[in-house]
Parts: structure tokens; C-alpha cells; sequence
């Protein structure tokens, strides 16, 4: 297998010049009055969803323009905190001290109650090879919210009843 | 040829720091133009806009953009530019064929970055970046002075243009309240602080929030829509050399080849003869004065002599130009909007009388490495 290095070589007809591109210097701004009501609601450990009037979509986190209709949602409707795993992948860390690499499930989940998927963290405790699409899992919430989106500390799995269902024909 | 008119337009009025997020204010510039003229979403085919990754914080930063501006699951794309060069684009995907309605927005919120330093970013990293001498405003400074020298021009003169433009910018309900000044004159110019000798603040088109669009569309769709489009008649383009050291600052040579570009596209022969009002994109006092010289409105280094306020022989930034508030991306685009305004006979204070045809320009780069020049018209069935 082909290891790609970013690598530069000591070439004798070029040379790296030294130069800055501060892009750290942007001053990022937005609207938060606009989403206020899911900001209040995470604080009470409540999720909710933000409805477009005009397509039905319920989006979850929040949208401050449905690009389909290119209108301004602004009904808010209450969400389960329980959802489904839509698709995940792992991402790899290596232990600092046994050198041991070691994998975390990232998931998009599905929440009850809204059309998108939402882009989080499982417990650490699920072993990647242990999660599946359609996966049930449900809100752990921060003990003390703060009205982010970090008061969500990550998905735990819950019983999947559909595993306890047997077909009639069986 | 097929035409391309204006059929609609919108510009968010500008601010110094707006309280307001990005989204807002791009789909508030969108909806705008769109609600002018009733025209739904569904009705949009392309979008353009001019955004700058710099400017927005982000990589490919119309990835984000795509839903407040209107181009989600549409035929979309981008100008790393002036606003002005967005809206060729857009017409050119109005000629086509394929394109029934072009919307075109651009806009940007200088709050949110040290414009100035982002100038900087632009020079030559082998020659001019290391010693970092030069920025928007030092290579403004260059300008000014080599104008002067060479042509004998005064900074008296030069303080005249920001005087009007700054006394035009009262009469503009959407001109940045700070940019207006009802009482200018030379003396409170020339003595305001220094941004970069020659150069005070009161000659230099301040960066600022904000945010406009233009809705294009082919002749027989634009007649459809209203009555009375602009049309479109003109344009031309050009672009000088990247190094400073390789210009000649005493003239716009690329204005002057965009000029020709356009005014043999429109049939324009005399162009001071021929047209009504100029819109131009000056990031200086002194380059609307280049500028009308490049465009054969007087000889090089006459500037001064050309009457250009409301009511004069040929009245140039009658809304105040980039100094009534320059909103890096959408700057030459309001230069147009201004354009069709002045057409339509919709500029209320700031309305110049009998209004047939209008030339608009933006630019982009140092000293306007890169200028476009439109000519627009009155539009109507024949
Ligand atoms: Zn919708």
C-alpha cells in the first residue's frame, strides 16, 4: 500500500517561503434571538424542532432558512428525546501510552418527531462493532444544562424492541 | 443578439456592524428582490452569487450560503468577485438559453474580519507580503500621489469628489448614515485624519455590512415580468497586472479597455455626449476622477473639470457612490441597482431628470487592478 506523506521535499530550484494566513482572525456572527426558544428548551432538557409552515419539514438542530421553500420557519414543535441511528462511522485515537488505536462510534441520528438527522456522539462506552443503522438510542443529558448544544452528552442505546419481534409466519 | 434585462433588484441597507447574522442578511437581500417584484423561488433557474471565503470564515463558503441565498436545488454558482463581475456571469446564463431567471446576490460583513489585513493576504507572498508594506489603503496612497504628480491635479480637487459624493450620500436612503455628511466641504476633506498620506478617511470608501441582488432574464422572459426592464446593452472588462511595481497608477488602463468593450457593444461613439448618469465603484476619492477620464468623459487628468453633481452636465455616484457605503462583493452590483433606479426614475431625493442610459462599473484588486463596465438602458417594448 501506497503512504501518503504531506511531505515537502529539499528541492534545489524552489524553496518554501515563510508566510501567515490568519484566518483565525475571522469574528464569526449570528442571530441567536432567532433560536431562542430551542436554546430555553435544552436548558429544561427539552428538545424541539423547528417546522417549515410551507413544507412540513420539522429540522432538528434548527434552521434559520428552509432553502427549499426559502422562507423563514417559525413554528416550533416538541421532539422525543429518543431517535435512531440514520448512519455512522468511527473515528480513531491512538492511546498516548500502550500506542493501542482505539475506535469512537460518530453517529447521525434520527430523531423521533424531525425530518433531519442530527450529527453527535454515542456513549464512549458502545463498542463501534456493536453499532447498526436503525439503532434506538436516546438523549443523555448533561447534568447541569447550560442551553447549547453540548447539554446533549451523547446518545445511550436503548432496548430495540424490534429484535424481540417475530414474524407470524415463523 | 438577445438582450438581458434587469427585471428586479434589492439592497439591504448597509451598516458598520449590523445586528444581524450572516444568513439573515443574504436572505433578506434574496426574498427582497424577489417579494419587488412577486416573483416565487420556483421561478428561479440560476444563482450566482459573489462571496469571498475570506469574507465568510469558510472554505467554498457558498456551501453554506446556498439555502438564505436561494440556491438550493438549483443550477448554482459563484464569483470570488465584485458583485458586478457576478452579474455578467449572470447574463451570460441568461443568454444561454437554458436560463428563464437569473438571480444574482452578493455581500459580505466587514464586522466580521480586518478587511485591510485581508488586502494585505492578496499581495505576493515572494515579494511584497514579507515586508508588508502594502495594503488597500498604501496602494490607494501610491495612486493618489502618482495621479497628482503626473497630471498636476490638487488634493484640493481630489477632496471635491468626496464632497459630493459625501453630500449625494445625504440624499440616499440607503447610503451608511456614518458616511454622510450634509455640510463637506474640501477643507473638513483634506483635514480629516490620515489613513495613508495623501489619503484621509473622508476619501476612502469605508468597508461595511451589507448585502444586495439583481434578478436577470432574457429579453422575452424580462418583458414577461414588467413592462419597463433595463436593458443591458453593454458590457466590457479587463484586467491589469498583479505586481503594483508593473502599473502605470496614473490611469485605469483596464477601465479604458472595458469601456471600449462596452460602449462599441452598445454603439455608444460619444460617451459624455451619450449618456446621463455614471455609476462607478470608487474606493477612493481619487479613482472616480481616473475613472470618468477612462471613460472618455474628459481627457486624463480633466476630472476635476467636469461638472458631476446632481443637476450637472453629467452627474457621476448621484447616490454617493462606494463611499455612501462599500460592501466588499456587493459594491459594483449596487452601482447597478443604483443604474436602474436612475432608469426607472426610482431614486427619489437623489433622482437625476430624464434618465435613458447609465454606465456602472465594479472592480476588484489593488488600485482596481480588474474593472467592468455595463451600459445599461431604458427598456420597454419597441
Ligand atoms: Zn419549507
Amino acid at each position: 500500500m501506497v503512504k501518503l506523506e504531506y511531505l515537502k521535499k529539499e528541492y534545489e530550484k524552489t524553496r518554501q517561503m515563510p508566510g501567515k494566513w490568519p484566518l483565525s482572525s475571522y469574528r464569526y456572527k449570528f442571530n441567536i434571538t432567532h433560536f431562542q426558544p430551542f436554546l430555553k428548551a435544552l436548558k429544561e432538557k427539552r428538545l424541539i424542532g423547528l417546522k417549515c409552515r410551507s413544507c412540513n419539514t420539522v429540522s432538528f438542530p434548527p434552521k434559520l432558512v428552509c432553502g427549499k421553500c426559502l422562507v423563514q420557519p417559525d413554528q416550533w414543535v416538541a421532539l422525543r428525546d429518543t431517535g435512531m441511528v440514520a448512519t455512522f462511522t468511527a473515528n480513531y485515537m491512538k492511546d498516548e501510552t500502550t500506542g493501542e488505536l482505539q475506535s469512537f462510534p460518530v453517529i447521525a441520528i434520527q430523531q423521533d418527531g424531525a425530518d433531519t438527522t442530527f450529527l453527535t456522539q454515542l456513549n464512549p462506552a458502545v463498542k463501534f462493532e456493536d453499532v447498526y443503522v436503525g439503532m434506538p438510542v436516546k438523549v443523555k443529558w448533561k447534568n447541569q444544562p447550560e442551553g447549547n448544544l453540548g447539554d446533549i452528552e451523547y446518545y445511550d442505546v436503548i432496548d430495540d424492541a424490534t429484535k424481540k419481534m417475530k414474524l407470524q409466519n415463523e | 443578439m438577445n438582450k438581458v434585462g434587469i427585471v428586479g433588484y434589492y439592497q439591504v441597507p448597509p451598516a458598520l456592524d449590523h445586528n444581524m447574522g450572516r444568513y439573515e442578511l443574504i436572505f433578506q437581500a434574496v426574498r427582497g428582490a424577489l417579494d419587488n417584484v412577486g416573483l416565487k423561488h420556483k421561478d428561479v433557474t440560476s444563482v450566482v452569487s459573489a462571496t469571498n471565503d475570506y469574507y465568510d470564515g469558510r472554505t467554498i463558503s457558498n456551501c453554506f450560503t446556498v439555502e438564505a441565498g436561494g440556491g438550493y436545488m438549483k443550477d448554482e454558482t459563484k464569483v470570488e468577485m465584485d458583485g458586478a463581475f457576478a452579474v455578467h456571469y449572470g447574463m451570460l446564463r441568461a443568454l444561454t438559453g437554458h436560463h428563464k431567471l437569473v438571480l444574482v446576490w452578493g455581500g459580505s460583513m466587514s464586522s466580521c474580519y480586518p478587511y485591510s489585513s485581508s488586502t494585505l493576504l492578496s499581495t505576493d507572498p515572494t515579494f511584497e507580503r514579507p515586508l508588508e508594506l502594502i495594503n488597500d489603503m498604501t496602494a490607494g496612497a501610491f495612486q493618489m500621489r502618482a495621479y497628482m504628480n503626473h497630471f498636476n491635479v490638487s488634493a484640493e480637487d481630489i477632496a471635491q469628489v468626496a464632497v459630493k459624493n459625501r453630500r449625494n450620500a445625504t440624499s440616499n436612503e440607503l447610503a451608511l448614515p456614518e458616511s454622510q455628511l450634509p455640510a463637506a466641504t474640501t477643507e473638513m476633506i483634506l483635514k480629516a485624519d490620515v489613513l495613508s498620506s495623501p489619503v484621509t478617511e473622508l476619501m476612502y470608501s469605508h468597508p461595511c455590512d451589507g448585502a444586495a441582488c439583481i434578478i436577470l432574464a432574457p429579453e422575452q422572459q424580462a418583458l414577461k415580468i414588467r413592462d419597463d426592464p433595463v436593458w443591458i446593452t453593454g458590457v466590457g472588462y479587463s484586467q491589469e497586472a498583479y505586481y503594483l511595481g508593473d502599473r502605470d497608477l496614473t490611469q485605469s488602463q483596464s477601465m479604458k479597455n472595458a469601456a471600449q468593450m462596452a460602449y462599441k457593444m452598445a454603439g455608444v461613439k460619444d460617451p459624455k455626449k451619450e449618456t446621463d448618469v455614471a455609476e462607478v465603484f470608487e474606493h477612493f476619492a481619487h479613482e472616480e476622477m481616473i475613472f470618468s477620464e477612462a471613460l472618455g468623459f474628459c481627457k486624463p487628468g480633466e476630472g476635476a473639470s467636469l461638472s458631476t453633481e446632481i443637476g450637472g452636465e453629467l452627474p457621476i455616484n448621484p447616490s454617493g457612490g462606494a463611499m455612501s457605503g462599500n460592501t466588499p462583493c456587493a459594491t459594483g452590483m449596487i452601482r447597478l441597482i443604483e443604474a436602474a433606479k436612475q432608469i426607472h426614475g426610482d431614486a427619489s431625493e437623489h433622482q437625476v431628470k430624464d434618465v435613458h442610459r447609465v454606465v456602472a462599473s465594479g472592480q476588484i484588486g489593488l488600485c482596481a487592478q480588474n474593472n467592468i463596465l455595463f451600459v445599461l438602458e431604458r427598456g420597454g417594448r419597441k
